[in-house]
């Protein structure tokens, strides 16, 4: 998740251009070796257990190397061998981006420097198992949105992060967050959380949009808005909000329900309180993920 | 695998959702009949209309749930053969829908393994 955050970073600060970050970002996915894969050719794990660990991965919020040592398939000392094995994939991304000649790798250097700083990721170590870093990254997120930070708002967050990344790709950017008391609908699918936290949660953006986004859900080629290009925006809403009320529920025992998506094609979106906008920009368009409290 | 003469209701109100339990099925075994249900009153009425062999049902759906339908088709028929395919997969939702009769429950998204263990234990031996 590092990769995004920096990609957020290098857009904010004017380091890069969208187009230079899309086309760095297609060009992680071919370049990025994960842990699985050094573990395999390690030979600590087999592939069918390696396939256990990312099928448990999309459905509980947790790191592959936390569900390998839960399993017994590692311990927490080879889990810090492997990673040491593996380029942080944030660096994977700074790398390309040197290699398309963006910057050089002094220059490389200092950003990350400052990333860090502007990070307050002093101490800590960007290892995608790193969950205080990824925690206080997140944090940041609705401190520039001036929301309050807590610990399930955190959690909404990295969940939806990892299920874009998990269910759509990892080739994406999030903006900077907003909040608003209402937010024009262009096309989308809401869902609410019923329970003791009650919210609406909201997937918006264009037609085009839609469809190349509901073609990565669903593995298909879709190539003009139907229902099931809406029917695959519905479905990726709820798995992701399925996805938060099990980790709420496991965590709290408390009573959290869904109500069935449903489409909203205009009109305007608006909370009791407000809404808190976290747009995420894909190569194929800006997806805009809201929730309203 | 051939389970030609079987009737598998697939209920859930996302078109996309049926097609890839389908596609899924398909995939292992040839000859079944589907009917589609997009609600939990569909699911009912269609359960007593065809008397499928086997129900995949999910929880999530406009007008009735997939936890009352199941009590609902249970209470008409305590055989019938229902499995939950659902994204809200908490130890509180599972209980319930084994507690009401649900003879397995699969937490989405699946995976094409999981239906084919279903298929071939449920479908194979008949």
């Amino acid at each position: 998740m590092f990769t995004q955050f920096l990609g957020n970073y290098l857009l904010r600060k004017g380091i890069v251009n969208q187009d230079q970050l899309f086309t760095a970002m297609s060009k992680l996915s071919q370049s990025h070796i994960k842990l699985g894969t050094i573990a395999i050719s390690e030979g600590l794990m087999t592939a069918n257990e390696v396939d256990e660990c990312l099928y448990v991965q999309t459905r509980e919020n947790k790191r592959f190397g936390e569900i390998a040592v839960e399993r017994g398939y590692l311990t927490d000392d080879q889990v810090s061998v492997l990673l040491s094995h593996q380029t942080p994939d944030y660096m994977l991304l700074g790398q390309i981006l040197v290699d398309d000649g963006i910057f050089s790798y002094e220059e490389l250097e200092r950003i990350i420097f400052d990333y860090k700083n502007d990070s307050e990721l002093y101490d800590l170590s960007l290892d995608i198992e790193n969950q205080d870093a990824v925690q206080t990254i997140l944090s940041k997120f609705f401190l520039i949105a001036e929301m309050q930070v807590t610990e399930h708002n955190i959690m909404y967050l990295e969940l939806m992060f990892n299920s874009l990344i998990r269910f759509i790709g990892e080739d994406f950017t999030p903006l900077s967050p907003m909040v608003v008391d209402e937010f024009p609908i262009t096309f989308g699918v809401s869902q609410a959380i019923l329970g003791d936290r009650e919210f609406i949660s909201h997937i918006d953006c264009d037609r085009e949009t839609a469809i190349a986004f509901a073609s990565r859900y669903a593995k298909e080629d879709f190539t003009e808005f139907n229902e099931y290009t809406v029917a695959a925006l519905e479905d990726f809403l709820n798995l992701h909000n399925g996805l938060y009320i099990v980790n709420v529920s496991n965590d709290t025992s408390k009573d959290i329900a869904l109500e069935p998506p449903v489409v909203t094609e205009d009109g305007v979106l608006c909370g009791a309180e407000k809404c808190i906008v976290f747009p995420v920009a894909y190569p194929f368009g800006t997806v805009h993920l809201i929730t309203c409290f | 695998m051939d389970i030609t003469n079987k009737k598998i209701l697939v209920c859930d109100d996302s078109i996309l959702a049926r097609k890839q339990l389908m596609d899924a099925v398909n995939e292992i075994a040839t000859g079944a009949t589907f009917i589609e249900g997009k609600n939990g009153a569909e699911a009912v009425e269609f359960y007593k209309n065809e008397n499928p062999d086997i129900v995949f049902m999910d929880i999530v759906m406009p007008e009735k749930d997939g936890t009352e339908a199941l009590a609902e088709i249970r209470e008409y028929d305590n055989e019938a053969t229902i499995i939950i395919v659902s994204s809200v997969g908490t130890q509180e939702q599972l209980k319930k829908a084994i507690k009401l009769g649900a003879k397995d429950f699969i937490q989405k998204p699946f995976e094409k393994n999981q239906i084919k263990e279903i298929i071939e234990s449920r479908l194979g031996g008949q």
